[in-house]
């Protein structure tokens, strides 16, 4: 307990060396400061006095309190702290393990009556300081900032530590290891973010054919529905036309379910970044404020979508599902995702990180 | 505290080969007797550091049966109780000399009362006491490198293995270094020494062991391996020229065939081992003859024939083998007259 004690305050100690931590500080708070600013009437959002018109960001749509929590959420929490802050804090802590390898500095650290994985894990541990100091002081200037200016005391806001600090855990797990295999800080570093990059194109992707898998599901449903109808009304209606649509879609809904299956297998090993922050969001705010469109056949809805097309406007296939309705489903979709396939897989993903870091630091010489 | 005159490490056999054909250690077996001042000597790349490292798990050996304060080679509680101050040693830049000695002090498991007192004294033992709440990265080579001996003391060890601990300090901080190895001596304390500079550890070494591309050559204590080999240097006198050459052929029998004689009637120079030792002419007019290195052995018969031939011995000295001496006779290859490449051997 006394190295541990040791190593994590001479983590502290290396972090508030850094100047990069104190900006990194400074940056939170700002963020803080932007967001506090910030207010709605029922024009839009305004900021010292001056009105923005935002359609869908009103005080019609939101209460204060709702307002500040999305703000919190989608500018601080996945914006600020899911991305900016957490590359920082990669860049400042990138350097920990090339230097507790480098020569004249690991011989004092091995000659210890400690075992090779303990300094590993301890080093690690001190390392999510700098992520976790930060959300705790954003976090607390948040949580005052939609108490004093949206009236609402949330302390479910400090879950964001625990949630954003596993989520920088995900990635400086596999910066110390590259940091403990290459011995430098740089490829720790640039290797890091790679792998950040391609988590974050194995998301998008998964992301993307699971809602045109979903639109497809929908549609085929909706196209279902509509043939159902019509032959209600006349049995002897020609719905050729409408068969032949369907099984063009029932084709590309088997083809992107397949490659669903293929993205997202790869992306259950690997930690899930979003997800890991959107957690937050499922924990902090109510369900989707999305509108239903009013349409309410098919035919009325592809019609619509047609329109929007026109204007250049999102759509599904023919656009015979309500958006709002594959909206819905791919928001259902991502809460049946319970939260302990998301931090279980993504914790396995780093416990197996870490084990082959622990594992190549006690077999290496020095 | 072991006793004194019992081993504090003995090993039997330590090897490490890397990669499968490079020796780094070679069957090393020696032992380190506790209290003493222990020097492993060496050229550069012979195994020295590698040898230390194993001893503290730094590397892992091919092969290391052995023993260090009782307990097996890679026992970790063992390290509880040792010290060490790595070659070229770099302490975090962003402490200061307390913190960096307390730092060391904790992950050897020392509790915070007793760490944060120790460092205090331990700083002002190596003369840092002004200098103990600045940061490292102000301090100079040997201002760092006293810091370090600093943390090597700081939970009380049993043994101190120091590498290279005169490494870019001046005269004057290597004399202070110097004594605080002696003084941890009185205290009791083992010193492991790893250094090329042979100087200073003739000063201060009880035994020494030499190191040759990862095979121990040589160990033994100090003094029987500055005896063995040793010289005498011998000053005699003799009454004229005359008397000189007759003496010659009494010294050739007395040295052994060291000094062979110059037949000229006027020799005045006896040649000796390839040299001619010209006399120094004294005020008397006597011949006064300086024969260095002669062997411990034909030393008796040469003042036997010194005094055969009226000669007057004025000295006879006993010169000390210089470690330097040992050392490159034991490292320069005899049929090469060239010390073996840097480096383990493969």
């Amino acid at each position: 307990m006394t190295a541990f004690t040791a190593i994590l305050v001479d983590g502290y100690r290396e972090l508030v060396a850094k100047k990069l931590f104190t900006l990194s500080m400074i940056l939170s708070l700002l963020v803080v400061a932007v967001i506090g600013i910030g207010g709605l009437n029922e024009q839009g959002v305004t900021i010292v006095g001056f009105t923005i018109e935002v359609p869908f960001v009103n005080s019609t749509m939101f209460t204060p309190a709702e307002f500040y929590k999305l703000m919190f959420n989608s500018v601080g929490v996945k914006f600020w702290l899911g991305w900016l802050a957490c590359l920082l804090a990669l860049v400042s802590s990138a350097g920990m393990f090339p230097e507790m390898v480098s020569s004249g500095v690991v011989e004092n650290m091995l000659s210890r009556p400690i075992s090779r994985w303990r300094l590993y894990i301890y080093k690690f541990t001190a390392g999510l300081l700098f992520t976790s100091l930060q959300m705790a002081v954003f976090c607390l200037a948040s949580f005052l900032v939609i108490g004093l200016r949206g009236g609402a005391w949330e302390p479910g806001l400090f879950l964001a530590i625990p949630l954003v600090t596993l989520l920088y855990s995900y990635l400086f797990a596999m910066s110390a290891l590259l940091g403990t295999v290459t011995r430098s800080a740089i490829a720790a570093l640039l290797l890091t973010i790679l792998f950040w990059g391609f988590l974050f194109i194995v998301n998008s992707a998964e992301t993307i054919v699971n809602g045109f898998r979903i639109g497809s599901v929908k549609e085929c449903q909706a196209i279902e529905a509509l043939i159902q109808k019509r032959k209600k009304e006349n049995p002897d209606v020609d719905i050729s036309d409408l068969q032949t649509e369907l099984e063009r879609d029932q084709s590309t809904l088997s083809n992107l379910a397949l490659w669903h299956r293929v993205v997202f297998a790869v992306k259950t090993v690997l930690p899930k970044t979003d997800e890991t922050t959107s957690l937050l969001q499922r924990w902090t705010l109510e369900a989707s404020n999305m509108k239903d469109e009013g349409a309410e056949d098919a035919e009325e809805v592809a019609a619509n979508a047609q329109k929007q097309r026109r204007r250049g406007g999102p759509g599904f296939g023919n656009s015979r599902a309500k958006t709002s309705v594959v909206v819905a489903a791919i928001e259902a979709d991502q809460r049946s995702r319970g939260v302990g396939w998301i931090l279980g897989t993504s914790v396995a993903f780093e416990i197996v990180t870490l084990g082959v870091g622990c594992w190549l630091f006690s077999r290496r010489d020095f | 505290m072991v006793s004194q005159n019992q081993n504090v490490i003995s090993l039997e056999c330590v090897s490490k080969v890397y990669g499968g054909n490079t020796h780094a250690l070679r069957n090393v077996s020696l032992n380190v007797g506790a209290g003493e001042i222990f020097g492993l000597l060496g050229p550069n790349g012979a195994g020295k550091s590698t040898l230390v490292k194993v001893l503290l798990t730094v590397v892992k050996p091919t092969v290391a049966r052995g023993e260090m304060l009782g307990k097996p080679i890679g026992d970790k509680k063992t390290l509880t109780r040792v010290g060490y101050l790595p070659e070229q040693h770099r302490l975090a830049p962003y402490l200061t000399a307390r913190q960096a000695v307390e730092f060391v002090a904790a992950l050897s498991g020392v509790d915070r009362a007793t760490r944060k007192k120790r460092a205090a004294e331990l700083l002002d033992r190596v003369g840092l006491s002004k200098w103990i709440d600045r940061r490292v990265n102000v301090f100079s080579k040997g201002m760092r490198q006293r810091a370090g001996l600093a943390a090597a003391l700081v939970n009380d060890p049993q043994i101190v293995f120091l590498d290279e601990p005169t490494d870019g300090v001046d005269p004057v901080g290597r004399v202070e270094i110097r004594d605080l190895l002696i003084q941890m001596r009185r205290e009791g304390r083992t010193v492991f020494l790893n250094s090329h500079l042979l100087g200073e550890a003739e000063q201060v070494c009880d035994r020494v062991a030499i190191l040759v591309q990862g095979r121990v050559v040589k160990q033994g204590r100090m003094d029987d391996l500055q005896k063995e080999g040793s010289r005498q240097e011998l000053t005699v006198r003799w009454g004229g020229s005359s008397a000189s050459a007759g003496a010659n052929s009494q010294m050739e029998v007395g040295l052994g065939g060291a000094v062979t004689l110059n037949s000229a009637a006027s020799a005045r120079s006896l040649p000796f081992r390839g040299v001619n030792i010209s006399p120094t002419i004294t005020a008397e007019g006597n011949h006064q003859y300086v024969f260095g290195d002669v062997d411990a052995s034909a030393a008796q018969p040469a003042l036997d024939a010194v005094r055969a031939t009226g000669g007057e011995i004025i000295s006879l000295v006993p010169m000390h083998q210089r470690l330097e001496e040992l050392f490159m006779k034991i490292v320069i290859d005899p049929t090469t007259g060239k010390a073996p490449p840097p480096g383990a051997g493969s």
